[in-house]
This record gives C-alpha cells, structure tokens and sequence, in this order.
C-alpha cells in the first residue's frame, strides 16, 4: 500500500472517523506551547491542549473548548485484527451482569435458577433519586444473585451470574 | 445568637456557613458518613457525624439534629433547602427544644405545606388563582360535574403532591372518570392522602415567582420576581431575573399579590411565591415555598443584598430595615444549575469522581458549589454540582458572559448540564425571551450538542494523529515492539 494512502481509524469519544496519511499532513496544526495547539480546519481556528498522551496504547486526550476528547487510534494491522475477530471481546457471551453505575438495589426481579428472556427486568437500581431497570439483552438463566434488596453497590461489582 | 447548626450538605450548607461566619458567629456542620471529605463539613467550625448515607437516617433524623444542637450549645439551626426545611413538624420539634428554626413559624408552614389550606388561607385576599375548587373531592361523579364548568383541558392534583409528582392533564370529558380514579389510587399509594382538587390546565405557562422577605414585626417587602421557566422532568434548571417580559406595572402587581399571601399567613422570614402566567401575562398563585429558594443568588446579584444574612436577622427577632422603596433592581443576573446529568441521555443521572474540576472566575462570575477536583459525587442526594450564576449590565450582557463561563467551566469524569445550558443561551427563543415552561420539549435537540461536539472531535482526532505519529517515528522501534508483544500475549 502506498503510504500516502494508509488509513487511521480514530475513535473520538462516541465517534468513529477515518483519516489518510494525506489528511494527517495536510492539516494546518501550529504548536503554541508545550501542550498547546492552534488547528485551522475549515477555517475554524481552534485551539486544543493535548492532556495525556499514551503512544504505546496509541491513546491521546485532547481538550477543545472546555470539553474533553479521548482518542483510540488503530491503524490498518489493528483493524484486520478487529475485522478477523482477534480483538472482538463483545461476541463472548454475557456471563455476569456488573452494575453500571454505583447505586442501591430496590428490587430484584428474578430468582437464582429462573430462566429469562430478552429484555427481561432483572433488577432495579436505585442512583440519585432515580430508580435504574437492569435489563438483560439475550436469553438465560440465572446462576447465582449476589447481591439483596437494600444493598449498596459499586460501579462494576457483579450483581448477577449467568449461564 | 452565636452558633447555628446548618441542618444540609453540599453548596447550600457551605453558602449559608460563609454568611455565619462573615457575621461573626459560628457554625456547627452535620454530615452522613457519605460526606466526610465533603467540603461543608471542613468549612464548619464544628462538625458533627449523624448516621449513614441514605437520608433517611441522617438528613433527615431530626431527633438526632436537634440532639447533636443541644449538645453543641447551637442557638438556632438553618435547615437550608430540601431535606427538613418545609418540615412543619421538625420546625415545631425544634421551637418545642427552646431552639430557633430559621425559617418561618411551624403555622405558616403547615398552611403553605398543603395546596388546599393555603388556598383557603390567600382566599380572603384578592389573589388571582387558576380557576378551580378549593376543596378536596374524592367523589369521581361530582370531580366530572365540577370538570365540565371549568371546562377541559384540567388538572388534577394530589393535595399532598409536589414536584409534578401526583398530577394528571384531561383534555377530554369522556376520559375525566377513569383518570380520576387513577389519580386518587396514585395518591393515596404515594402520599397516603387521597383527597385531590381540579383546576384549569394552563397549557403553556410560564412560571415566575417573587422573593419575599418578611420579619416578625409584620412588616413584609419584595425583592422582585425570578423567571424560572426553563424546566426538565418539572424541575428548574435556568433561572434569570428579572423576568424578560415583565413591565414594572405587571412587577408591582405580581409583588403586591405576593406580599399579601405572605400576610394571609403571619409570614415571617424569606420566602418564594411561586406564578403561573399565561400567554396573555394573566399571573395565578400556584404556590408558596416555605425556605429559602435555590436560586436565591440570581436575586442576590441584582438586589446586591445578602438574604442569608436577612434570614438570621429576622429569625433573632431584628426588624427589617429594608423598606421596600431602598431596593432596585441592577442590571440581570441569570443562574445554570450545573446538574451531574447527561444532556444526551434523557437527563440521567452520570456519577463518578471528578477527574478534572475548573471553576470560572472573572467579573460578574459567581459560583456557588461544594466539590472540588477529585471528589466523587455520592449516590444518595441530588446530583447538582453547582449553581453557576452571572451578572451582566443588561440581559444581553449576561447571555454572552454566561456562554463563556460555561465554556470556561471544566468538568472531566462526569456528563454534565453544561452543553444543555449553552444550548439554551445560544438558542433563538431564550434569547428573545419568547419561552415558557415547555421550552424543552419544544425545543431541545440534543443532535444539536452531539454535532457540535463531532465536530470538535474531528479536528481532535486529526491533531491526536498529528500528535501521535511525531511520536511514534522518535519511538518506531520500541512502540511497535510492545503492542505486539501484548497482543500475542493476550491471545
């Protein structure tokens, strides 16, 4: 492959972007101090602090008006990987359902043995005054609760086990 | 008066300790065991751990409130807002200990708590009110008669609701008995109080309210009204005063009607009479809070007055100096409150630490917060972060330094309500002042934001790249090395 052609995907926060080498160089980028840049693009002059930099990682995380971008940059061997499956993590099937966001558990729905299908309740959590459903998104059955009514969870502690 | 204990946490408790302290007297902090870091509880002169982190044995204990003031010698206790602060039953405990409540009597309090008995209270008063029954029916039969005059579309409320919980809109007659019903069942399951009333929907109001101060030797005054139309889920976020589309006539009016329901119930200390208006500028009471308002600091910023410091006064028994004729208004003031929510996700709630926490600062910039970089925000109280508030010369002024505060305001770690309010202050209808309280789902598209936002990650994306690949040549070698090393590793 020509090396002026070579794509980057970059992952911006939600967003998915895809550049060229030829984009790369051709933007219009000044450095204004050791972490600080001025962008023209589009004609919009924008300036950027650059916050982290992990380039083994390839992770960058950049501030543009007061808001903050965390950036994932794979290049062409990285999304081979990703399209033969190498780096897929997601396919594997759910095995505990984790909570995401740390809160009170007002309900649960289920019991340990019960069979449950797509879109199910299992639990509610409840997060600042606001009560959290806890769905599940594919068939299965409940191995093992962990957790009681009333309890206090962190982020990510398993609140169910599956199989 | 020389110690009070402030019965709340977070930018309240700490707002209302900088005016103790100014004052010269002391301040005793209470706090769960979720808020030992927070920053009320280092600021206090005292401070005294009341139980665990939900509310409910805590914030809300107020035996152990009142026991912690007796034992600390605290003359009075300032119940902020939320919480016990329109507790009628905690201010009597607490007047019954010998202790001063800061706030109005537990009278006056009990009579504004319920929508029907303040009614009744303003009655004798020539009070515009919305239309309606000022008694409470549990008969679905008679609710449609009284439906039918009105005429439709109505609303029926739960007399112990509050904070749109409780409340059902009909449009058509044939749907009056079944929802009626229905809402009588959710009043009585939510409020253990099944009696409801029936009054004219309103269907696009605004919602404006007046600031009362009143002392406790009859004499009562207004410090102008606060536009507080800009809601989600039935809950403010925007507030300015004054309002934009309010003549003084209108103003002096609004204030009048305002002061004589603070009277109908031997009113004393601050409070808020909150309007419902039309878009003919036909003003109704909606109701009365009883403590003071959240975004106080809007009317602070134009009236140049303390109303914490006026509170205490009035609570130990000062005559009010002010007359209503001393107060102006100076130029605008507007206030966002800064909410740990996500603007693109319906408003839900996003907690986490605050990796990155930068204030504004500057002319006519105010911030009243109680976090600091690092903290995490706690699961069990409201997920505001702080009230970020501005004052310009005119409103236009104030628009403009409130988009480059928000702008200047760094959050990292959680979503915020920063993006929502710059898209309000950017957008056509706040800026004209032709809004009401329907301006978000009206209005509001999140697209909006996340465009924005894809655009500013675009160019953050090339300058990463830029960034990374000036990099990576000085470093070829070793980079590559170790991400496959890993990657073989990890397979």
């Amino acid at each position: 492959m020509n090396e002026k052609d070579k794509h980057y995907l970059v992952k911006v926060n939600a967003h998915l972007f895809d550049f060229s080498n030829e984009d790369i160089d051709s933007a219009d980028v000044i450095q204004t101090g050791p972490d600080d840049f001025n962008i023209i693009h589009g004609y919009r002059s924008i300036n950027a602090r650059l916050l982290e930099s992990d380039a083994g990682n390839k992770r960058v995380k950049i501030e543009i008006d007061g808001e903050f971008y965390q950036i994932e940059i794979r290049d062409a061997l990285e999304q081979m990987l990703d399209k033969m499956g190498f780096n897929n993590v997601t396919a594997k099937q759910v095995k505990e359902i984790k909570a995401p966001m740390p809160g009170l558990v007002v309900e649960i729905s289920v019991h340990e043995g019960q069979e449950v299908v797509e879109g199910e309740r299992l639990l509610i959590l409840e997060a600042m005054k606001m009560e959290n459903s806890i769905i599940l998104h594919a068939p299965a059955t409940i191995k093992k609760i962990l957790v009681k009514k009333g309890q206090p969870v962190d982020k990510n502690q398993v609140l169910i086990e599956l199989e | 008066m020389k110690k009070i204990l402030v019965a709340n946490r977070g930018e309240i408790a700490l707002r209302i300790m900088r005016t103790i302290r100014k004052m010269g007297l002391r301040s005793v902090a209470v706090f769960s065991q979720a808020d030992r870091d927070s920053l009320h509880v280092r600021f206090a002169d005292e401070s005294v751990c009341i139980g665990p982190a939900p509310s409910s044995q805590s914030y809300l204990n107020g035996e152990q409130i009142i026991k912690v003031c007796k034992g600390l010698g605290a003359d009075a206790i300032h119940p902020g807002y939320g919480f016990l602060s329109e507790n009628a039953v905690f201010a009597q405990q607490v007047e019954d200990a010998g202790i001063t409540f800061i706030g109005p009597g537990s009278e006056a309090m009990r009579i504004m708590g319920s929508k029907l008995a303040a009614k009744k209270s303003v009655k004798k008063y020539d009070i515009p009110m919305v239309p309606g029954i000022d008694h409470a029916v549990t008969d679905v039969v008679h609710a449609k008669q009284i439906a039918d005059e009105i005429g439709y579309p109505i609303l029926i409320k739960a007399s112990a609701g509050g904070g749109g919980k409780g409340m059902r809109v009909v449009h058509h007659p044939d749907a009056m008995l079944e929802q009626m019903e229905r809402a009588i069942g959710e009043a009585t399951s939510s409020f253990a109080d099944g009696s409801v009333f029936i009054e004219k929907y309103i269907s696009s109001p605004r919602h404006v309210e007046v600031q009362i101060i009143a002392d406790k030797h009859g004499n009562v005054i207004h410090a102008f009204e606060r536009e507080c139309s800009v809601q989600r889920r039935h809950q403010k976020v925007v507030e300015e005063s004054p309002s934009s589309i309010i003549t003084p006539e209108l103003r002096k009016r609004m204030g009048d009607a305002a002061v004589l329901v603070a009277k109908s119930c031997n009113y004393s200390s601050l409070g808020t009479v909150e309007f419902l208006m039309d878009e003919k500028l036909n003003f109704y009471f909606l109701e009365m809070n009883t403590r003071l308002q959240v975004e106080h600091p809007v009317t602070e910023m134009i009236t140049g007055l303390d109303l914490v410091e006026i509170q205490i006064r009035i609570a130990m028994g000062e005559p009010l100096i002010l007359k209503q004729e001393d107060l102006s208004m100076n130029g605008h003031a507007i206030e966002l409150r800064v909410y740990a929510e996500d603007p693109l996700n319906n408003f839900l709630p996003s907690i986490g630490v605050l990796t990155r926490y930068e204030k504004p600062e500057g002319e006519g910039i105010r911030v009243d917060d109680g976090y600091e970089q690092n903290m995490s925000i706690p699961i069990y109280y409201d997920p505001m972060i702080a009230k970020l508030v501005v004052h310009g010369t005119t409103r236009a002024e104030a628009i403009r330094r409130m988009i480059l505060a928000v702008r200047s305001y760094k959050i990292d770690g959680v979503k915020t309500t920063l993006p929502f309010g710059t898209f309000v202050f950017e957008h056509e209808a706040f800026v004209s002042g032709n809004f009401d309280t329907h301006f978000v789902p009206k209005y509001y598209l999140p697209e909006k934001i996340l465009e924005k936002q894809k655009a500013n990650a675009e160019v953050a994306a090339l300058l990463a790249l830029k960034i990374w690949k000036k990099n990576s040549q000085l470093l070829k070698v070793v980079a590559h090395q170790s991400t496959n090393w890993k990657r073989r590793l990890s397979n």
